[in-house]
């Protein structure tokens, strides 16, 4: 068969559609994917920003209205407080770097990895922020004079959340590395 | 822009360019519950587009470029997630029409469907007379790499069809 027949044969649909549209369902499902619309970065960005923030602001009023004078805390609320402006300023900074995108496949595609790179880099960051808020954390324990076991048990929950951080950043690792061989088989001949 | 003048422009531009975006489910999905979804997915993107859309191209190319990009983010989507909940409850949006089909049809799509999730969208856009550099401009790629695949993609096409000369 030549080119221009499976051309024919293809137009053939323009004239005899091959589904009906149920207008009322779709309708319904566009509605409830519009109440569905938040992105899982926007939530993951929200709560890191807000756990964060809120700990630090915590640990700071109980610090200052215990006048405990344990200096560790002090520097936990203030290394928590940080996380949440970085958080707060990247975010800021993908929404705006998001205008640059065209809308071609390419582009489309970009953008996808451009927010999959964000995320890779964010969660990378996150997992490692967990070490200084531990060592932080197990310091003002025994500064406040807890038994050895209390900072040993805090050191574990801090050792397994830092494993289950390596799990997630796995995850947008390997979504990021799909989207790229997409891309590269987009551009490749 | 109100919702109202979305709508509008939403349900014109569907049901003028219904048959493209069939293609495209068809050329996606393969079986009625796939093509249900990828069909909303599309729907649900083109709705969100109507906003964007600034005229500098024919509402067909922005369509198709809507389409095939939901259609391969769908695609990378589907392969690791599987369809959750009841299927018993779920209301179908698209009813397949009850009409004779042309078996080289159906044997185009077949090819259509073995080829990779990019190629497929070259082959579409190829079927339905879009320029190269038309092409180039959906896909986001130079006019000359969208002339290999093309070629690549047409002998394929032809040596395949040899049943039917």
């Amino acid at each position: 068969m030549e080119f221009d027949d499976m051309k024919k044969i293809w137009d053939t649909q323009n004239n005899e559609p091959l589904y009906a549209v149920n207008e009322t369902a779709l309708h319904h499902r566009i509605l409830s994917k519009k109440r569905k619309g938040f992105h899982i970065t926007n939530i993951s960005e929200w709560l890191s920003v807000l756990v964060y923030g809120g700990t630090a602001c915590f640990i700071f009023g109980v610090n200052f209205y215990k006048q405990s004078g344990n200096v560790w805390m002090y520097f936990l609320a203030a290394w928590m407080l940080g996380s949440a402006l970085y958080t707060l300023v990247s975010r800021i900074r993908r929404i705006r770097g998001e205008r640059q995108f065209d809308r071609t496949m390419n582009g489309d595609l970009a953008h996808a990895i451009s927010v999959a790179a964000y995320q890779v880099r964010l969660s990378f960051l996150m997992r490692w922020n967990i070490l200084p808020m531990g060592l932080l954390t197990v310091l003002s324990v025994l500064d406040n004079g807890k038994s050895v076991w209390v900072a040993v048990g805090v050191l574990v929950f801090f050792v397994i959340s830092y494993y289950a951080g390596g799990w997630e950043h796995n995850i947008y690792k390997n979504r990021k590395r799909e989207l790229e061989v997409l891309q590269n088989k987009l551009e490749s001949c | 822009m109100t919702e109202k003048e979305q709508q509008h422009i939403f349900e014109q531009w569907l049901s003028q360019h219904k048959a493209l975006v069939f293609k495209v489910v068809r050329a996606y999905a393969f079986t009625a519950m796939d093509q249900d979804d990828l069909f909303q997915e599309i729907s649900i993107q083109v709705w969100r587009s109507v906003t964007a859309f600034r005229q500098e191209s024919s509402v067909t190319t922005w369509l198709y470029r809507i389409a095939l990009n939901t259609a391969i983010k769908w695609v990378r989507k589907e392969r690791k997630h599987q369809q959750d909940g009841n299927l018993e409850e779920v209301e179908h949006v698209l009813q397949e029409n009850k009409m004779p089909v042309d078996e080289r049809l159906v044997w185009l799509y077949e090819e259509i469907s073995r080829l990779d999730e990019i190629d497929r969208s070259v082959t579409l856009l190829m079927l339905d007379n879009f320029s190269y550099k038309e092409m180039a401009d959906i896909l986001g790629i130079t006019e000359s790499n969208v002339g290999v695949k093309i070629n690549r993609i047409k002998k394929h096409l032809i040596s395949k069809s040899k049943k039917y000369s």
